[in-house]
């Protein structure tokens, strides 16, 4: 008898997040990878989240029982910023571009759109003069291959402590405009704490939910779906 | 924040735009509008102001310089009546650092009473209720300037001194209005800590600062004359002390976002002519105790600095343009702007915010998408691709992929406060798989799936690192090591020693790299039904060499909508010139729990349909 083995089916998550990634080392990004347990520096401070700010409170963020300093991380920002520490002390010089797709944390209570651990897609282009114009083309392009190529996208103002200008991009797909991304021009405190030149470089980030992403894509109604182990979520 | 149409159209001659443009300036332009409801002739504006504009636009003032910069609108400035104050026997003392400023004002002959029908219109859109003409007054000036006001019955207090101090252990204090716990309504009497921040006459506490204020000094119908309160304070202790005592109120929602001392001035100004326009009073003169006045920042930006940043190409004239809608006074060298930012706009402190100023008001649209005109030459992250090489291996092995929590009951690092019941962090995969295994062991019959077999490849937590771990198992046993240990245990040597970027990318291709139909998945979910299903059999003698299709379609056709997945053979075998064909039907309904009764009336039907044909035979 044939004894070829049946391919098992991946999660649709795997499938959300390999294809992001694929366009974006294909736009000349590079993969970065992070811890999910990260002390406050590299998950607020650094980023330019004051000490006293609301998403650092208890009931936002899951601290460390022992351990004062160390939280879940509550997004992949904090490997921005491993990356350029270490880019910036083995003395290299932008450019660069990063994408980290990654696990994150809330303490939060769940439902059909939200969920305590989540998958985010983070990404950084820092170099001479990487603008919003830039920005603009690359996240279009991205969803440009994502979506489809009649997607839209339009930037509104918003604020993060890490960018400046921050916005909130929106996406238009299936003719409805959806709030899909955070983004901005990364703010030269972020710079500066992590020793690279921020009168000579700049650049832009951006992050937004896989979760969310795979939810638009596969039409899949609840979060909580994807975190069961029940293989009926492998449709694809 | 809710802002009130007809209230912003004050602030104008001209007549506004019409609701929906003014709402889409705000959004493109400023803020998320969350809703837009009519409120008698008036409507209404729910505005998500931003955290970095709590400071100046918490306030119907601050929405309407928006506007008018939005839509390039002049507003018209406030005069306020010039008093001949009367002299005064106020006094204030500031004791503690933490307010930064203290203006009082006592005004005398008021008469508490019922509220003019246009004040209590205007609270009444934004969802306040009318409590008196003063407190009205007060809470009116706060939501149209964003500086919160506090008035005390002078002739309550001690003396005519305010102190601004700590509180002292086992002092307490009676606040404002009542809540109700279960049936009862009371007055809520707080014992303050040793470092709260207290408004005091010579005895008691009158208010918790900035916070809320105490029945001590309450106006109330009888009360004559008043003592006017226009301060600020420290907004990380204002912050602190109202998360203590939980009490969020309006004017904790100003403070504690900080705003600037600045403001009290003005703000003094509009209470007093408010309450001057009620019912002509007496008023005296403002003590103002103010130890250190806020500097006015300069930041100075160029053309270029701001073009380099936006991606556009802005001219001088346009740039300037923005500083006059926003009302910024700056001046100007060739390519050089210095702007004297407002007092009010905290948030600004260096030119990348004056990049936003530009941006958002020339608007974002205006910028062209750009290629960024970089080579980048991306380096390949292992443990990403060995991840890859990891899943598609196992993919191939014919193992599916499941991802669980990382929380579970037990373990070796543990959150501290947790919204679930779910305290730990995983120390393995293999609890979660087990678990899973079983789960998808009894839906076995819905899965296209000869056998369950899964993989998870996640992180897990012990007590000095985490790890990035692989797990993958099926019923005879699960596996479980660190990625690290797989990628050596299972690639072949080629693979190892070729541990090169690209050819490690064609050994490890992502989904869309190998699949021939890309697009294959773009198709939707399917969600399961959380009712059981029910098994059921089926065998059918026909003649050899005949195929089951056609017995196949005729199960698929009578078998309605509650048959979840398509019939499929689980035993076959040919006796005697007669083949056997047993099929297995999945009934599920989404909407209940089926019965046996429900499944064999199909049942029946399916049997009747079989025996009408004279080549097959019910086994």
């Amino acid at each position: 008898m044939d004894k070829e083995i049946k391919k098992g089916k991946e999660h649709p998550l795997s499938i959300v997040i390999n294809e992001a990634v694929k366009i974006f080392t294909d736009l000349g990004f590079e993969v970065a990878t992070g811890p999910e347990l990260e002390d406050v520096w590299h998950n607020f401070d650094a980023l330019n989240v004051p000490k006293d700010h609301p998403a650092r409170d208890m009931q936002d963020t899951f601290f460390i029982k022992n351990r004062p300093e160390y939280v879940l991380r509550t997004h992949t920002s904090n490997t921005q910023i491993h990356f350029m520490e270490k880019f910036a002390k083995e003395g290299k010089k932008p450019p660069f571009a990063i994408v980290v797709p990654g696990k994150v944390f809330r303490n939060e209570s769940t439902d059909a759109g939200h969920e305590m651990q989540f998958y985010q897609l983070e990404g950084l282009m820092i170099g001479k003069d990487i603008n919003v114009a830039n920005m603009k083309w690359v996240l279009l392009e991205f969803f440009k291959r994502f979506l489809g190529e009649n997607t839209e996208i339009r930037l509104r103002p918003s604020f993060f402590p890490f960018v400046e200008p921050g916005f909130e991009v929106d996406v238009k797909y299936d003719g409805k405009w959806m709030e899909l991304l955070g983004a901005g021009m990364v703010h030269p405190n972020v710079l500066k704490n992590c020793g690279i030149d921020f009168e000579k470089y700049q650049g832009f980030a951006f992050g937004f939910g896989l979760d969310r992403l795979a939810r638009i894509k596969f039409n899949i109604s609840d979060i909580r779906f994807f975190y069961q182990g029940d293989l009926r979520l492998n449709q694809f | 924040m809710k802002i009130s149409y007809n209230w912003l159209q004050n602030y104008f001659e001209e007549e506004l735009p019409e609701i929906e443009k003014i709402s889409e300036g705000i959004i493109f332009h400023s803020f998320e509008v969350e809703s837009i409801e009519k409120a008698g002739n008036d409507t209404v504006f729910d505005i998500k102001v931003l955290p970095d504009r709590a400071h100046d636009c918490l306030s119907h003032w601050g929405i309407a310089k928006e506007i008018s910069a939005i839509f390039n609108l002049k507003i018209k400035e406030k005069k306020y009546k010039i008093f001949e104050p009367k002299p005064t026997k106020l006094e204030i003392k500031i004791e503690d650092n933490r307010c930064l400023r203290y203006m009082g004002r006592v005004v005398k002959n008021v008469k508490v009473g019922e509220s003019p029908k246009w004040l209590k219109e205007k609270l009444n859109a934004i969802g306040q209720k009318s409590i008196n003409n003063i407190i009205d007054a007060a809470n009116f000036i706060m939501f149209d300037l964003g500086q919160p006001i506090h008035c005390f019955d002078l002739d309550k207090l001690e003396s005519q001194k305010i102190i601004i101090r700590n509180s002292t252990t086992g002092e307490s204090i009676d606040l404002l209005g009542s809540e109700k716990i279960g049936n009862l309504v009371k007055t809520r009497s707080i014992l303050l800590k040793s470092n709260d921040l207290i408004i005091a006459d010579e005895k008691n506490p009158l208010a918790i600062a900035g916070i809320k204020g105490g029945t001590k000094a309450e106006v109330d119908s009888n009360t004559k004359n008043i003592v006017i309160e226009v301060a600020n304070f420290n907004s990380i202790a204002i912050r602190k002390t109202s998360k203590q005592f939980n009490i969020f109120t309006e004017a904790v929602k100003r403070y504690e976002n900080e705003i600037s001392p600045e403001l009290c001035e003005k703000t003094m100004n509009a209470i007093t002519d408010l309450i001057w326009e009620l019912n002509e009073v007496e008023v005296e003169e403002i003590i103002d105790i103010y130890p250190t006045k806020a500097e006015q920042k300069e930041v100075s930006v160029s053309v270029d600095y701001i073009n380099k940043h936006l991606g556009t190409s802005f001219l001088k004239e346009e740039i300037e343009g923005v500083w006059k809608r926003l009302n910024f006074e700056f001046s100007k060298s060739v390519n050089e702007f210095k702007i004297k930012v407002p007092y009010l706009r905290i948030d600004i402190s260096g030119p990348h915010d004056l990049v936003e100023e530009v941006g958002r008001i020339l608007g974002y649209e205006k910028i062209s998408p750009q290629i960024p005109k970089i080579n980048f030459k991306p380096k390949i992250n292992e443990t990403f691709y060995k991840i890859l090489w990891a899943r598609n291996k196992l993919l191939n092995d014919g193992y599916s992929e499941i991802m669980t929590y990382a929380f579970c009951n037990t373990g070796e690092v543990e959150v501290l406060s947790s919204a679930s019941d779910k305290k730990f962090l995983r120390t393995n995969l293999s609890d979660g798989l087990k678990e899973s295994l079983k789960l998808n062991q009894l839906n076995a019959p819905l899965l296209e799936m000869e056998q369950i077999k899964i993989f998870e490849i996640g992180t897990v937590f012990l007590k000095d690192k985490e790890e990035m771990h692989v797990a993958y198992g099926d019923k005879k046993g699960v596996k479980e090591m660190n990625l690290e240990n797989f990628f050596h245990k299972n690639s072949s040597s080629e693979e190892h020693g070729y541990f090169s970027a690209e050819k490690f990318l064609v050994l490890a291709p992502s989904r869309s790299q190998v699949s021939s139909e890309e697009n294959s998945y773009s198709r939707n979910f399917k969600p399961w039904s959380i009712y059981p299903f029910i098994t059921r059999d089926v065998a059918v003698w026909v003649p050899k060499g005949e195929s089951s299709e056609e017995l196949k379609k005729l199960l698929k056709n009578n078998a309605t909508e509650l048959l979840v997945r398509e019939p499929y053979i689980f035993d076959s075998f040919t006796k005697d010139g007669k083949t056997s064909y047993a099929f297995r039907l999945i009934f599920q309904s989404y909407e209940k729990t089926l019965t046996d009764d429900e499944v064999n009336i199909i049942m029946t039907k399916i049997s009747h349909k079989i025996r009408e044909n004279s080549r097959w035979e019910l086994r």
